[in-house]
């Protein structure tokens, strides 16, 4: 069963392959937290927990256990990379959504997973997150999408059980900051990260991705994760133990 | 020649590898890493190992202003470095024990079978232009 809406600004696919009868409740289930999320914590709604506390209306003892932990997830990775990663851009409201949709959707797989259905494959906006097999044997073929032809893709990387995010500006309109500079990054075309959850994997690609040519290294050094990252001069760059198919 | 060549790429990478890592210096001190057993492994570039399986090669142990460090090089089936591990490293910079060394490829373009797709795919007009889209309307 597949079902696609856009919420929290994405166009998100939720494919269940297990769960007969059971996958549409569960599905209602995913779409409503998914709902929940946007409302509490987007940037762009006056009246979301965010944006209160941003203004001030709101002191941290007084925010909610979810917004505090994405909260101190964007404080790790800003701290992890130097800033490059931020939440907090000068001159700028709060904006977490860089952690807020890894987070909000490893939390939907879980739901998933709560309800006994574990062959299942999430995609937000081009994040994946993949459980069990979709054929036995087979694992989750995910295609990285080619930075310059939207119709191609330039790998594709098992999964099965992880969870893989790209990072990338493929048309003008930069929405990715370098934290450090207040500027659009350059070098890169995209940054691939696949790792065990999203939260690690989508937050790692945008740092690296505003980091510029010095998070392919950087990116390639975190622990558990495997990157595959295209340059600006088309240059691929990939770890060795990338599950390529 | 073979030989030479590793021994050149391991005396460079190792090189390229602390420029990478010594990027946030500190004082002095070195704490040894725990790094699992290696697999059956050439301490030297002339060790014998057999071509086809992974094998690793240690360096001598050097001591500068920073620390003391010392790497092993893994070193893949195809007889290239995919990956540098930190025997010993000094106490601060970078928190981490091992790197991987990257593939390098030319970007290519193919259409395969796939089941998702990964790709900043944020707004509607992109998602409606993507190949996502079109395996969800199967």
């Amino acid at each position: 069963m597949n079902r696609v809406e856009q919420v929290m600004g994405l166009p998100v696919s939720v494919d269940v392959r297990s769960g007969g009868g059971l996958a549409g409740h569960a599905i209602d289930g995913v779409f409503g937290w998914l709902r929940e999320v946007d409302a509490r914590f987007s940037p762009f709604k006056a009246d979301s927990e965010v944006c209160r506390y941003d203004r001030g209306e709101l002191s941290p003892s007084e925010l909610s256990d979810d917004l505090l932990e994405v909260l101190s997830l964007c404080d790790h990775y800003e701290r992890l990379s130097g800033g490059a990663f931020t939440a907090r851009l000068p001159g700028r409201r709060l904006d977490p959504n860089a952690v807020v949709k890894g987070w909000a959707v490893q939390r939907a797989a879980s739901l998933l997973l709560a309800e006994g259905l574990d062959v299942f494959c999430i995609n937000a906006g081009g994040d994946v997150i993949t459980s069990g097999e979709p054929e036995p044997g087979r694992a989750w073929r995910v295609g990285i999408r080619h930075p310059e032809r939207p119709d191609a893709v330039c790998a594709v990387v098992e999964s099965s059980g992880g969870a893989v995010a790209t990072s990338a500006e493929y048309e003008r309109g930069a929405h990715i900051l370098d934290g450090r500079t207040g500027r659009p990054p350059a070098g890169l075309l995209s940054v691939t990260v696949a790792a065990d959850d999203l939260v690690t994997a989508d937050s790692l690609a945008t740092a690296a991705f505003a980091m510029g040519i010095e998070g392919i290294a950087w990116v390639a050094s975190q622990p558990g994760c495997q990157v595959l990252v295209i340059d600006a001069e088309r240059q691929v760059h990939r770890s060795p133990r990338l599950r390529l198919a | 020649m073979k030989k030479t060549i590793v021994a050149a790429t391991v005396a460079l990478s190792a090189a390229g590898f602390l420029g990478v890592w010594l990027y946030e210096p500190g004082p002095l001190g070195s704490e040894t890493v725990a790094v699992a057993a290696p697999a059956p492994s050439s301490s030297s570039a002339d060790g014998g190992a057999s071509e086809g399986a992974e094998r690793t090669l240690d360096g001598s142990v050097e001591s500068n202003r920073y620390g003391t460090v010392q790497v092993r090089l893994v070193i893949s089936a195809e007889d290239k470095i995919s990956e540098v591990r930190l025997l010993q490293r000094p106490t601060s910079g970078r928190g981490v024990d091992a790197i991987p060394i990257l593939q390098e490829e030319t970007l290519t373009a193919q259409s395969a079978d796939i089941d998702t797709v990964s790709g900043a795919t944020s707004t509607s007009e992109s998602y409606v232009k993507s190949l996502q889209a079109a395996l969800d309307a199967r």
